[in-house]
């Protein structure tokens, strides 16, 4: 598996170099590999050396000590054009480029492949087009970059890097700025593009519920500079997920699978709701959200049915001071603010 | 789909479509330029003398020695201006950028007042006959000079330096350091050599002699032959310098090489007609609103001839055919040229785009 690898590092330690002397160590011994048609998601806090490493992987750095592999030939022999259609990237920030098409851009990620004026030939021009087709932007080809919505222009650029033809596509906060919706558009384009072209991709991600759900294999680094390799389901169950994150009032919801609020504890409740329904599952989130914990029959403080039947649901709660029925999840939460100095 | 944006190399097409229009109003405003100014040549004299034939000897001379140089030297002054700001605004990504942002003119400013002044300052005979060999090229010489010592500056701090919005700051602190000496120099300067470098700094396509043309034209060429060999990686630096380089381009070699074309292009004009303002910070943004490109290979041949059409008419304009008044250059271009840009900037709005780089 691992001489199938595209990226790979060994012993690897990253950090900077100022003068000769003085040496800031982000990171030390590495060992990680990226396969073809994986998407990794790099996860860390802030300031934790995220950036650190891609520079590092990407050649744009030399490491401290150890080495990185690329296509298995060490990343420094590449030379800058040969380095070009092996590795492409999409930086973070929005590209400030006026008279732009969409086509023009993807364009120029022919740029290692053209002659001296960037003449493009029949076969760029038809990759271009495969390029914009395969993120779902063809239709995008003759509009302006600056006429473009966020989540338009990131389709764009992940066009580019995808028609500089790489084994490898590094993207650096590729949903920063994009709602969630389009964050998970974007998450689904770079895996089909994995698959689908048998790329490998790496991105660096501050969203933890998308990375979570979406990527072949986390790297969490945390802020000692420790960098974890896994599948995102292992890091949860082993706690490592939550550890790497856990910041004052902050903490992961081991079940949900996201980070969670914390809020005051307020009682405890027990649900009796019809199994595997969505209400069950919104009505817990909901009591959880303000503040209530579930438990057993005998010591929870309030008691909540959930009853539907083809026309409606009904919520029906009961606790020491009185009991009540309810047509929505608002009215139950408002009954239970009112009458909650009573019923201690 | 190809209403509202040039997909597939269709500006690239429309400039190629527009191009004998462009090359036949060059032509046409270059000929204008020949039998326009403060002597009234008639037409047919003008073609009897390009079709090899004798007139009058007065006009003969004034043609050959005076409107030829000078409609020349327009022309190339034009273009070697437009296509300098082209690459400072691309290179800087900065739509304010113009060809003197990395001081060269004020080094060659420099230059031609410390000529200029020091006879005033440490006695007129010592330094002129010094002088006296190089002629009217004195001035040029110093400009020269001054250019050249500020792009080794620049270069040998760029060589140091990888951002180069440090170098744009660089450029504009040697711009004032050397407006700064010229200023001193001027205090202690007489009246008679101030009036002459105000002269100078109002710009002048009609200072070029038939000996001085064929450097002039050279060296502008050769600013025009780089600038065609950097379209592609100019092309790349307009998605910033980070992405050009993750593409292959070996961004410290291309920096040097638009820097040295940009300082080439623009002391020679300097050199030669002084400091002409306005064309080549408004031609690139012309060129982009009026084909709709911001593709290297469609703007770096439309700078050269825009900016020589619009050089060619400014010149006209500053002389008032028909009298023999002749208004400073530099007064000329922005007065005529602001308004014509604002209109082509203004109607693009319309479309959301504006000034863009």
């Amino acid at each position: 598996m691992s001489d199938a690898a595209i990226l790979s590092c060994s012993g690897l330690t990253i950090g900077y170099r100022n003068q000769k002397t003085i040496v800031k160590e982000v990171a030390t011994d590495l060992n990680l590999h990226l396969d073809r048609g994986e998407v990794v998601c790099l996860i860390g806090p802030n300031g934790s050396g995220k950036s650190t490493l891609i520079r590092t992987l990407t050649g744009i750095q030399p490491p401290l000590d150890g080495e990185v592999r690329l296509c298995n030939r060490r990343i420094e022999e590449y030379g800058p054009e040969e380095r070009a259609t092996t590795l492409s990237v999409v930086l973070t920030g929005q590209i400030q480029a006026g008279y732009l098409t969409a086509f023009d851009i993807v364009a120029l990620g022919r740029f290692p492949y053209t002659n001296w004026a960037g003449k493009l030939t029949e076969s760029d021009r038809a990759i271009v087009y495969s390029a914009l087709a395969s993120v779902g932007a063809a239709d995008l080809s003759g509009r302006f970059i600056h006429e473009m919505s966020d989540g338009e222009r990131q389709k764009v650029m992940i066009a580019r890097a995808l028609a500089q033809e790489p084994e490898l596509m590094v993207l650096d906060e590729p949903t920063a700025f994009l709602d969630l919706p389009h964050k998970i558009e974007t998450m689904r384009i770079l895996r089909q593009v994995a698959r689908k072209n048998k790329k490998a991709i790496l991105l660096s991600t501050h969203d933890l519920n998308t990375a979570i759900r979406c990527a072949d294999q986390l790297w969490i680094i945390d802020r000692e500079g420790t960098l974890v390799a896994g599948t995102p389901e292992d890091l949860v169950l082993s706690g490592i997920f939550g550890s790497a994150f856990a910041i004052e009032g902050v903490c992961f919801d081991t079940r949900r699978g996201e980070f969670s609020i914390p809020v005051d504890h307020r009682g405890t409740f027990t649900l009796t709701a019809p199994e595997e329904s969505v209400e069950r599952i919104w009505t817990l989130y909901a009591l959880e959200r303000i503040g209530y914990a579930p438990a057993g029959e005998a010591e929870a403080g309030i008691h909540v049915m959930v009853t539907k039947d083809s026309l409606r649901t009904r919520w029906h709660v009961r606790h020491s001071c009185g009991e009540r029925e309810c047509g929505s999840i608002r009215e139950l939460i408002e009954w239970l603010s009112t009458t909650e100095g009573d019923e201690n | 789909m190809k209403l509202d944006g040039s997909d597939n190399g269709d500006s690239m097409r429309k400039f190629i479509l527009a191009l004998p229009l462009i090359a036949g109003f060059l032509v046409a405003v270059f000929l204008l330029d020949l039998m326009l100014g403060a002597v009234n040549i008639p037409p047919d004299a003008i073609l009897t003398i390009i079709s090899g034939g004798t007139v009058k000897a007065t006009w003969m001379n004034i043609f050959w020695d005076w409107r030829v140089p000078k409609a020349v030297t327009a022309l190339c002054a034009g273009g070697a201006l437009a296509l300098s700001g082209l690459l400072m605004q691309t290179f800087f990504r900065n739509p304010l950028a113009d060809p003197y942002i990395l001081g060269i003119s004020s080094g060659a400013s420099l230059g031609v007042a410390i000529i200029m002044m020091s006879a005033g300052i440490f006695g007129a005979g010592a330094v002129l006959a010094g002088l006296g060999i190089l002629g009217n090229m004195s001035i040029s010489v110093a400009a020269i000079i001054g250019a050249f010592a500020v792009l080794l500056l620049i270069l040998l701090i760029s060589s140091k330096i990888q951002s180069n919005m440090t170098i744009l700051i660089l450029g504009i602190m040697v711009s004032y350091m050397s407006g700064a000496i010229v200023t001193i120099l001027l205090q202690f300067s007489d009246e008679s050599s101030m009036h002459t470098y105000s002269l100078w700094t109002f710009g002048s396509f009609s200072g070029v002699t038939w000996s001085q043309l064929p450097i002039l034209t050279f060296l502008i060429l050769i600013g025009f032959l780089l600038s065609f060999c950097l379209v592609k990686p100019l092309n790349a630096l307009l998605l910033g310098e980070q992405y050009a380089e993750s593409m292959g381009m070996n961004y410290r070699r291309i920096r040097i090489i638009i820097i040295s074309t940009t300082a080439l292009m623009a002391g020679v004009v300097t050199a030669f007609c002084g400091p002409i303002g306005f064309l080549g910070i408004a031609i690139p943004h012309f060129c982009r609103a009026v084909f709709v490109s911001a593709d290297h290979r469609v703007l770096v041949p439309a700078c050269i001839l825009v900016g020589g059409i619009i050089a060619i008419v400014t010149d006209i304009i500053s002389r008032v055919p028909g009298t023999d008044i002749i208004l400073p250059l530099n007064a000329i271009t922005a007065l005529f040229g602001a308004p014509v840009v604002i209109w082509v900037i203004l109607r693009g709005t319309k479309f959301g785009r504006g000034v863009t780089t």
